[in-house]
């Protein structure tokens, strides 16, 4: 059974007179322990998507759900608890809180959730151990996406949605960055989808799901995906 | 300590000189509440008390004479519990300086009295006819010791005593001569008491009383016993009576412990209200900021309420930290304020309690009004959508704003003039509340300012605009009017009329109101009277004319008639018709002509003191030895008191301008920061443009600026309001207060304001100077 799924997933904005289909009927599985890369040009709403699965947007059509429930369903309540404790966020500004220290950061995730996992053995994985309590303003961009990794893993979710997390790094940092995601699906077993447009990245995933214009392009599914070191761009 | 607490802190710290203002706003409005609660519960019990132990009667009742005998039947009326005679009389202290007239009230006494007991503070208690006890006011001010020797003239005859002790007398906590001289003299006006029998002899009244002190049982009908008792001494010809509300000494004090009630209940709350708005600003504007942190916080699993409680606990903090520190200051602040009271008015006694509850209220006022403010200021938080607060926010839309219609006006404005005007209606919101800020701060300013124009309206011009005489002699028995053709042979007169000055009980239905009316010449030099729209007024040949408090308390209008109660035993009630009100500040009288009151009341052509102009440096030596003469009071000295007493008026008023110059400050300083803190990335830009730190400032100001002349414009009838709410709070019967701001008020409040906020707006300039926009520039919030 698939961990996550959605049908017929639809969201539209109204901007003035002009309705805009952000996402248009799609329809997608993702099975546990996957490490998916949803690629696609700017625009093509795959940031929509991510939102939704995330629980924190609302759709104007279709369904997600989450083994078999219906995340779409949710009220605000529900879906506050689902983000809580099903899925984690990576985003590609970091945004992880300027006033508390690396540490700390990890701490305000954990503190809320029902099953974390040892922060100490987070930051050792995200090797951040050394500079735990620094704040962000001393820390290197690659440094503040480990944080931003270490809170959405700590909290021991099943999915981790990242959105761009190598988008505003430099390419040596980005391979570490993804190294570490790809050790937080193998070694940890968490499913993880990861959004970009970047095609490179899109070869160390199981699965890649094309979009464009709000629309699922192509599914596939990479029988051999490359290592993380054997990519380049 | 969970994290998202641990942000809070550090929110605290990031923020720490708007929280500092925040807390100093209010710090203050609880100090005032806890100290001022405190101050007056502790005052009351203390008066109370005092009452309670020395005895202080329920009722006086002076009258011409009245046997001994006459006590023992008054104390059969139901309901009293104990009652005395006693003498009442005027006297004079001789001194050195024979041109001073130094004024006595003589009150016999004896150690057995069942009321009024003394408060010995030095010395002993009367044991022969020869002593005196000496009021604790006037032995300080003339530096009376006991074993003194003091002269004293009593009916034209002079005593020598000595100074047994001196006391506190409840009756004298605030001591006056009379209502009219308002405030004390303490120089030359003191309280002696001497033996009963002594004081009868003194004053040919052997074996009567000419006072009568009354206690009475709790839930006693006072009117119906003041009935009874007036019927029962009428024969003796009642002359005044008095009830503790209309004792001038318990009549001062309970206003003075109402207006702190009051001040108490009123300034806490109008400074919770603000810092309660500025908290909302705050929060407002660090939602808007902290937009992304938000959605991060719900992005991870936070629940609107517990991010909406992040923000809630801020204003709690400042509430709850405030509330603490305030009732902290407050209950140190209380025991000094008590005892500085006590001082002034000379009680000798302290019931001194610490009302723990006072904190609780007052960090549960606080609270209140904090947690309300934070769940408004930062309601925003409950509509940010995660997703959204993930991407930069929308831009507001920008719409042309009405004034760009006015295209004459518009276009005649400079660049910066324009921006600034539409920088303030892009937040309307906060640009009302500094309008609403710098209004009060005005309003309040007003109001302080006019309060020092009311004192001089109400004793400055009470003595050279209403009552112009050098001079007012009082006689001891009436005499004709021709009789005082014989006082320029005594003393140079330049000019003097004839007056009568008799105290009545008017009455009109249930309502009684007593005061002294005045026979006028018609065409008195130097009485004016003006109604109350101001306009000169003559009293008529028939009729009475009512100062306007007097009206009011009667509730009687022209054309009404009220009845004057006679004192004289043997004489009728008299009906009289109200020809007109009397616009009077200070006082509450009855004017009637000269002639036709002497005809109505006692006889024609009958008058009992003079109003007189002088240059004679000598008129009390001259007249030391007039033994018809009973008071000369000048008006150059009545306003020395005043002089004396307005320089420590000023220090108050000069602390209320500094209360509302704190709150105007925090205003301003607290909306400026926030509008900095908004405006980072566009002053960014403008930096990147070119703008110079300075520039940017002066566009602040120039929009403060604009707030500021709007905000003293409404500040004018904030300021009117304020001063018609305090004239009619403060007017009691004894003086009427018209507080309408003068022109010097608002001049002042204007500068005043003016210094404040530019205060605050200096303050914030070092802000600016600090504020790294290049940093700012590279945020993607703003």
């Amino acid at each position: 059974m698939a961990i996550l799924s959605t049908q017929n997933l639809s969201k539209s904005y109204q901007m003035g007179e002009v309705e805009v289909k952000a996402l248009v009927d799609t329809t997608f599985q993702v099975e546990k322990g996957e490490f998916v890369v949803i690629l696609g040009p700017s625009g093509s709403g795959k940031s929509t998507l991510l939102n939704l699965i995330g629980g924190m947007d609302t759709p104007t059509g279709g369904q997600v759900f989450l083994r078999d429930e219906e995340i779409t369903a949710y009220n605000e309540r529900e879906l506050t608890a689902y983000r809580r404790n099903k899925v984690g966020f990576v985003f590609q500004f970091y945004n992880i809180m300027a006033n508390l220290t690396a540490r700390e950061n990890v701490e305000l995730a954990t503190e809320i959730s029902h099953d974390p996992l040892d922060i100490d053995q987070v930051l050792e994985a995200v090797d951040l151990s050394q500079r735990q309590d620094h704040f962000p303003s001393q820390l290197s961009g690659g440094e503040q996406q480990r944080v931003s990794i270490a809170r959405a893993v700590a909290k021991n979710p099943e999915i981790l949605l990242c959105d761009e997390p190598t988008g505003a790094l430099d390419y040596t940092t980005g391979i570490s960055i993804l190294s570490l995601l790809k050790r937080v699906n193998r070694e940890m077993g968490k499913t993880l989808l990861v959004i970009t447009h970047n095609g490179d990245i899109a070869r160390i995933a199981d699965r890649v799901i094309k979009m464009r214009s709000g629309q699922i392009i192509e599914d596939i599914l990479e029988k051999n995906p490359r290592n993380v070191e054997d990519i380049k761009w | 300590m969970k994290k998202i607490d641990f942000m809070l802190l550090r929110m605290i710290k990031n923020s720490k000189s708007q929280f500092i203002a925040i807390l100093v706003i209010i710090v203050t409005g609880i100090v005032v509440f806890t100290s001022m609660n405190m101050t007056s519960i502790n005052m009351q019990n203390t008066v109370d008390d005092y009452y309670e132990e020395n005895r202080f009667p329920h009722l006086f009742i002076q009258a011409e004479a009245f046997p001994a005998q006459q006590i023992n039947r008054a104390a059969l009326h139901p309901d009293v519990e104990q009652v005395m005679g006693r003498i009442h009389t005027d006297g004079r202290l001789i001194t050195e300086d024979h041109n001073q007239r130094v004024n006595l009230q003589i009150l016999s006494m004896n150690a057995s009295d069942p009321l009024s007991w003394p408060t010995l503070l030095e010395g002993r208690l009367l044991q022969s006819p020869r002593e005196v006890l000496v009021v604790e006011q006037f032995a300080k001010a003339r530096n009376i010791r006991s074993q003194d020797e003091l002269e004293i003239q009593i009916n034209g005859v002079v005593y020598s005593m000595e100074v047994a002790g001196i006391i506190a007398n409840p009756e004298h906590i605030y001591l006056v001569e009379s209502a009219q001289s308002l405030l004390p003299d303490n120089e030359n006006f003191g309280v002696l008491y001497v033996e009963h029998l002594f004081a009868q002899r003194v004053t040919g009244l052997a074996g009567n009383y000419n006072e009568l002190l009354v206690s009475y049982q709790p839930d006693t009908d006072e009117d119906l016993l003041v009935d009874r008792l007036k019927d029962q001494f009428r024969p003796f010809g009642v002359t005044q009576v008095v009830t503790r509300e209309t004792h001038l000494s318990n009549a001062v004090i309970d206003l003075e412990l109402e207006n702190l009630q009051l001040m108490a209940n009123s300034i806490p709350i109008l400074f919770l209200l603000v810092a309660g708005l500025i908290l909302m600003m705050m929060l407002g504007r660090m939602v808007k900021r902290d937009r992304m942190k938000i959605g991060i916080l719900k992005a991870i699993g936070y629940s609107n309420r517990a991010v909406l409680m992040h923000y809630v606990k801020y204003a709690l903090a400042a509430g709850l930290l405030g509330g603490a520190l305030g009732s902290v200051l407050g209950m140190a602040l209380a025991g000094a304020m008590t005892r500085l009271y006590l001082d002034f008015f000379h009680i000798p006694m302290l019931t001194m309690n610490f009302y723990y509850s006072y904190i609780f209220i007052a960090m549960l006022l606080s609270a209140t009004i904090c947690i309300l403010s934070g769940l408004l200021g930062a309601r925003g938080v409950m509509k940010i959508a995660p997703a959204d607060a993930m991407g930069s926010e929308i831009p507001k839309g920008g719409k042309r704003i009405f004034l760009e219609n006015l295209t004459h006006f518009w276009k005649h404005l400079s660049f910066s003039q324009k921006l600034a005007i539409k920088n303030l209606f892009r937040n309307k919101k906060r640009s009302l509340f500094v309008l609403a800020g710098i209004s009060l701060t005005f309003g309040m300013m007003t109001f302080t300012n006019s309060m020092t124009s009311v004192m001089d309206d109400m004793m400055v011009k009470h003595f050279t605009e209403f009552q112009t005489m050098g001079y007012n002699i009082s006689l001891r028995q009436p005499v004709e009017k021709h009789a005082l053709y014989d006082l320029p042979h005594i003393i140079e007169v330049d000019e003097m009329e004839g007056r009568l000055e008799v105290p009545f009980t008017l009455s009109n239905g249930h309502r009684e109101a007593s005061a002294v009316i005045i026979g006028l010449d018609p065409n008195s030099r130097f009485i004016h009277l003006k109604d109350p729209e101001s306009l000169p007024l003559k009293v008529p040949t028939e009729g009475i004319l009512l100062s306007q408090n007097m009206a009011r308390l009667l509730d009687v209008d022209t054309g009404d008639w009220v009845e004057i109660q006679h004192y004289l035993p043997g004489r009728q009630n008299e009906m009289v018709q109200v020809a007109g009100q009397v616009k009077q500040t200070l006082g509450m009288n009855g004017y009637m002509d000269l002639d036709y009151m002497g005809a109505l009341l006692f006889e024609k052509g009958l008058v009992n003191g003079v109003y007189l102009d002088s240059e004679d440096p000598f008129i009390q030596q001259k007249l030391f030895k007039a033994s018809n003469i009973s008071s000369v009071m000048s008006s150059k000295d009545s306003q020395a008191v005043y002089q004396e007493y307005m320089t420590m008026t000023y220090l108050s008023i000069a602390f209320m301008v500094l209360f509302s110059g704190v709150l105007g400050f925090a205003i301003v300083y607290n909306a400026t920061m926030v509008n900095l803190s908004s405006r980072e990335l566009e002053f960014s830009s403008l930096r990147v443009m070119g703008f110079t730190r300075k520039e940017i400032f002066q566009l602040i100001l120039k929009e403060n600026n604009i707030l500021l002349g709007a905000g003293i414009l409404l500040g004018i009838p904030v300021g009117r309001w304020f001063s018609y709410y305090s004239s009619e709070a403060f007017t009691t019967d004894i003086y009427h207060l018209d507080l309408s701001p003068t022109l010097n008020a608002y001049v002042l409040a204007t500068i005043y304001t003016i210094l404040f906020i530019l205060l605050a707006q200096l303050a914030t300039y070092r802000k600016i100077q600090k504020l790294d926009f290049l940093k700012a520039l590279k945020s993607r919030e703003s």
